[in-house]
């Protein structure tokens, strides 16, 4: 059985990339050829392990930690997203420069909150 | 009653015992971007000794990323009939991966040990509960507030273990109409358990978004339990009064049924009791103002994340973590507190932000008081991500520990001037401290049967 593999690029590491298994979760795909990276649930319910999409496509329908305003911002959440295409990524702390937000000095609108309970953007 | 148990026969009893020397407290790495495990810290406490307010020893965990948070003793003072038990294991929960770690600290209380891993693997399809938070023994057995399913949906339920640290199974025979979960304490002489709201794991662990209070992610009530039949039986509402109730204190004295909660966002009081009828009455007897700030559209909530009482159930402290005080109220009068204490420490009201030559980043969050209520030591550190968010600096900073002096006959607060530890200054690098327990029991850790 041939397994389908992705470049992985990694920008904020001198751009160092790595071909991982398409299935697996980039967290463990990563971790296994030796990226320290942090996590803490691994099942897609915090954000330890957020990092930065900078281009290419990711598939992250298991993970309920992120809002609409970090998605729309880049971020996935490493332990459950998986690779649809070739992507370059940004990781660790360095990469959450707006995953934390004050939220009482910098409020989400409607359409920002997490998917279950944001209100859509009105289409023109 | 002569007997060797763990503990102390009575609460007056526990004030008797000797003075703390050595403190327990965790300090973390998760979210603050250095790859090391989490870590329970031995601290010594003895004024006469060398290394008095320093860290003596660290204990890591096996792996990086649990969020160690609280923790509890394998046996309390609700053991102390029972000569074959101790007080000899910590079990320090991670909230975010679930795993509970048994640590020995009797061997060698100036080094304690690792004896056994409880995997979150095995507990979260064995009972399909995550997120464990408060532990209480109960007698011989232990068991533990899980805040969500394996999935991390609330409300989770909790987690029964046995003294060997073997998984039982859930303790609950039902969790009712129960939305959410965070701490409890229970009362046996009135079979009565009360367990508070936090919000699911999902909402919580990522951190704290604002509006979600208004989507009823966010908790607002609180549950009393037939603690023999393992049932919610009543629920209070508390509404606008009580959103986000974390901490649960009994009064120490069995007999009692005054039970006081701390409404964290609301920045609240509550205080229950039950009448003479046999009702459960709820009222709140404290109402932290909002206070303003320059650059704030609204005013500062105080955050009420930490709520505690005296041994002799005489002075409840708490903390208001994002305006940085800690409070004592003389309770002699449960339904009326008069505030006798008040000291600052970090916040960011900018009141103090320096404490004891150290940078205070964050403000006062968990506390706890030695059995004889005069040292109160105080951590700076709520949740890491929920650091990230309002006290941003902290990842440089550090946490950390200072001592709170307190005035028993007249009331009052003064902190100490000779303790401090700067989590700043950790050898691998700046964490945060949380949770502190001292060997020989404290104000939190033990219930009376």
């Amino acid at each position: 059985m041939v397994i389908e593999t992705k470049k992985i690029t990694i920008s904020n590491r001198s751009n160092i990339s790595y071909q991982v298994d398409r299935r697996k979760p980039l967290l463990d795909s990563l971790r296994e050829q030796g990226v320290d990276l942090p996590y803490g649930c691994k099942y897609g319910g915090c954000i330890t392990c957020a990092g930065k999409l900078i281009s290419g496509e990711i598939n992250q329908k298991a993970q309920v930690a992120l809002n609409n305003r970090q998605i729309n911002d880049g971020y996935i959440v490493l332990c459950v997203a998986r690779p649809l295409s070739d992507i370059t990524l940004e990781i660790g702390v360095e990469s959450h420069n707006k995953l934390y937000r004050n939220p009482f000095l910098d409020p989400l609108e409607t359409h920002e909150l997490k998917a279950d309970i944001a209100t859509p953007l009105e289409t023109k | 009653m002569e007997c060797c148990g763990p503990g102390y026969a009575s609460p007056a009893e526990a004030m008797k015992a000797p003075r703390e020397n050595l403190l327990y407290t965790i300090a973390i790495y998760t979210g603050t971007g250095i790859q090391k495990p989490d870590y329970l810290c031995t601290i010594d406490a003895d004024p006469e000794s060398q290394t008095y307010s320093k860290v003596i020893s660290r204990l890591e965990m096996p792996g990086i990323g649990d969020e160690l948070h609280h923790m509890g003793w394998n046996a309390c003072s609700s053991c102390h009939s029972d000569s074959s038990k101790t007080r000899k294991y910590l079990i320090v929960p991670g909230v975010r991966s679930s795993n509970l770690h048994i640590i020995d600290c009797a061997s060698d209380p100036r080094n304690p040990t690792l004896f056994k891993v409880i995997d979150g693997a095995d507990i979260k399809p064995k009972t399909n509960l995550s997120a464990p938070h408060t532990v209480h023994c109960l007698g011989s057995d232990i068991i533990i507030s899980m805040l969500g399913d394996a999935k991390g949906n609330a409300p989770g339920g909790y987690l029964h273990i046995n003294e060997a640290f073997e998984i039982v199974g859930r303790w609950e025979n039902s969790m009712g109409d129960i939305k959410f979960g965070y701490d409890f304490w229970y009362q046996p002489r009135h079979n009565v358990m009360v367990s508070s709201e936090w919000a699911a794991p999902n909402t919580f662990m990522p951190g704290f978004d604002l509006e979600e209070v208004g989507h009823l992610k966010y908790g607002r009530e609180i549950h009393f339990w037939d603690f023999e039949k393992k049932i919610p039986i009543q629920t209070m509402y508390l509404g606008e009064d009580g959103l986000v109730p974390l901490e649960v204190r009994f009064h120490h004295n069995p007999d009692s049924s005054h039970v006081f909660v701390g409404a964290a966002l609301s920045a609240n009081i509550i205080h229950c009791w039950k009448d003479s009828n046999g009702e459960w009455q709820w009222e709140k007897i404290i109402d932290v103002e909002n206070e303003p700030h320059p650059e704030w559209p609204i005013p500062i909530p105080g955050v009420i994340s930490v709520i505690l009482l005296s041994m002799d159930d005489k002075y409840l402290y708490f903390c208001n973590w994002l305006h940085g005080d800690i409070r004592q109220y003389d309770i002699s009068d449960p339904h009326n507190p008069k505030l006798t204490g008040q000291v600052f420490m970090g916040g960011l009201l900018n009141k103090a932000p320096e404490v004891n030559g150290v940078k205070v980043t964050g403000g006062p969050q968990m506390i706890q008081l030695s059995l004889d209520g005069k040292r109160l030591f105080v951590t700076t550190s709520l949740f890491s991500t929920w650091d990230n968010q309002f006290y941003p600096e902290i990842r440089t900073n550090g946490g950390c520990m200072l001592m709170v002096k307190c005035n028993t006959e007249n009331g009052g607060m003064e902190i100490d001037k000779d303790f401090v530890v700067d989590f700043g200054k950790e050898p691998n690098g700046p964490s945060r401290c949380h949770e502190t327990r001292y060997p020989g029991g404290d104000c939190t850790s033990d219930i009376w049967l």
